[in-house]
């Protein structure tokens, strides 16, 4: 297997991770965000859209993080991180999903905002490479957001955390008493709240610190940082 | 006892449905009007405050995404099973489900709600439709259906969707000229989900999908509306969507199959 990932990405750390509660090896491939180098054509001779992470195994390209989780989980399953009865899993899917439509591309925005996102010079160029709907998504980011937007987005993202308190209360973990490829998914993109100046609920904290303290997301912690790159593209129709 | 609140045998609202007469699962159906707000309304959002359809409820386990909601009937429930054994075929599946998600169904909702549902909002008093917007939870639904009922979605987003809905009309295509099914050789989640959007194509887009356009979607559609448990399902339509189901099946002659 080989990963082509990015420090960075939220969505690589959840791959990554995955690989590590799995005890699985892959070969790295580092894209560095801030250099741009998801858009440069080698990349996106491999990926059309640009986007980390992406897997190769054994020939076959897979893209989309959630789906790469539960992929692995299949491919390996020991030890089984989809949940334990259909009831759990489906807990599992919701926030897989979730995660994609409510959480990352508002987040994105929210990042871009903070950290006052700038697209250089050199890498104009690569924009325009892109397919329609992320080259218009990257040069609304380019534009800037306007203050509806931003307060949208916020909102969306506050909101996702009084979610994560409601499904967290009474359970140690996202999606009940174990630990799942919910967490997986999540904990990288939540994780970013606090540097952003995104209040959590408490035991949206507390579950942080427990995601945070396992071998397998400490082996990355050096990869959570938040970067200004745009993520999904926010929902087309409500 | 498995009962779905949802609307017609269309979109998100019928993928329980069609999931369900696959599996040959008995359940109990209550039609939420959503051309009355039903789904928005009290008693509706006692059973899911997001105010979004479908609303599945097993033995007291409320499930409101349907793309979840599917794998979860898979999973609980006998009969034939709807995924693939193969985790890259599964992959697959789940990828073609994110796409008409994420991408494919919101376009051509978006097109077929401003065709369709907007020129009925036009006459109506201003001050009922904001009270009517006011009563929808979620604020990505309050401002879709708020740009319908004041006729506000920008022409360039009606075209992106267009453009997107004829892109992947292409890829669907495409996918189903290397595979009889969505996701391999079995019937799957993802035919469901992509057919539960798409049954009309060959009367709602008689130009672009048709035998010589699209020869492979064509046969893949033939193939799905000949199916029992498809046909079960578009049956327990009130209104447009069973009556246009049996034109389409007139039209890709499997009207008796």
């Amino acid at each position: 297997m080989r990963l082509h990932y990015a420090p960075g990405s939220a969505h690589s750390a959840a791959v990554r991770i995955m690989l590590a509660e799995k005890g699985l090896e892959a070969e790295l491939h580092k894209l560095d965000l801030v250099r741009y180098e998801q858009h440069s054509p080698d990349y996106l001779a491999i990926s059309p859209h640009g986007l980390v992470p992406m897997l190769e195994d054994g020939g076959r390209r897979l893209f989309e993080s959630f789906h790469i989780l539960e992929y692995l989980d299949e491919r390996d399953p020991d030890p089984p991180l989809a949940g334990q009865d259909p009831r759990q899993r489906y807990a599992v899917r919701k926030w897989g999903k979730y995660v994609e439509t409510h959480i990352a591309p508002h987040l994105a925005i929210a990042r871009w905002a903070a950290l006052q996102g700038k697209v250089p010079e050199s890498a104009v160029a690569g924009l325009a490479r892109l397919l329609p709907p992320r080259r218009d998504l990257w040069l609304r980011a380019e534009n800037g957001f306007d203050r509806e937007q931003l307060a949208f987005s916020t909102e969306a993202l506050l909101t996702a955390g009084r979610r994560l308190a409601a499904d967290l209360a009474g359970n140690e973990w996202l999606c009940g008493g174990s630990f799942t490829l919910g967490d997986v998914a999540v904990y990288p993109h939540a994780a970013q709240f606090a540097t952003l100046g995104l209040s959590l609920p408490q035991p949206v904290g507390d579950w942080l610190a427990r995601v945070a303290a396992r071998p397998s997301v400490r082996g990355i912690a050096g990869d959570l940082f938040p970067v200004a790159v745009m993520g999904p593209e926010p929902g087309r129709w409500g | 006892m498995l009962e779905v609140y949802t609307w017609e045998p269309n979109a998100n609202s019928g993928k329980p449905l069609f999931c369900l007469h696959e599996k040959g699962v008995p359940f109990v159906y209550h039609y939420i009007d959503m051309g009355a707000h039903e789904h928005h309304g009290p008693e509706f959002l006692a059973i899911n405050p997001d105010g979004t359809v479908p609303a599945i409820v097993h033995d007291g386990f409320t499930m409101t995404e349907s793309t979840p909601a599917m794998e979860y009937i898979d999973e609980a429930f006998d009969g034939p099973a709807l995924r693939p054994d193969d985790p890259y075929r599964r992959w697959q599946m789940r990828v073609v489900l994110r796409f008409m998600d994420n991408v494919v169904a919101p376009s051509l909702a978006m097109i077929a709600s401003n065709r369709l549902a907007a020129p009925r909002f036009a006459g109506q008093d201003p001050a009922e439709l904001r009270a009517k917007l006011e009563r929808i939870p979620l604020p990505e639904r309050r401002a879709a259906w708020e740009k319908l009922m004041f006729q506000a979605t920008p022409p360039q987003e009606i075209a992106e969707s267009q453009r997107l809905v004829a892109d992947a009309i292409g890829r669907f295509d495409g996918r189903l000229a290397n595979d009889e099914w969505l996701a391999g050789d079995s019937f799957s989640l993802a035919d469901i989900g992509v057919f539960a959007t798409l049954y009309a194509l060959p009367l709602s887009m008689d130009e672009e999908v048709n035998d010589e356009a699209t020869p492979h979607l064509t046969r893949w559609l033939r193939a799905c509306h000949a199916r029992p448990g498809m046909r079960a399902a578009l049956a327990m339509g009130k209104g447009f969507v069973t009556q246009r189901a049996a034109e389409v099946r007139e039209r890709l002659g499997v009207a008796e199959a």
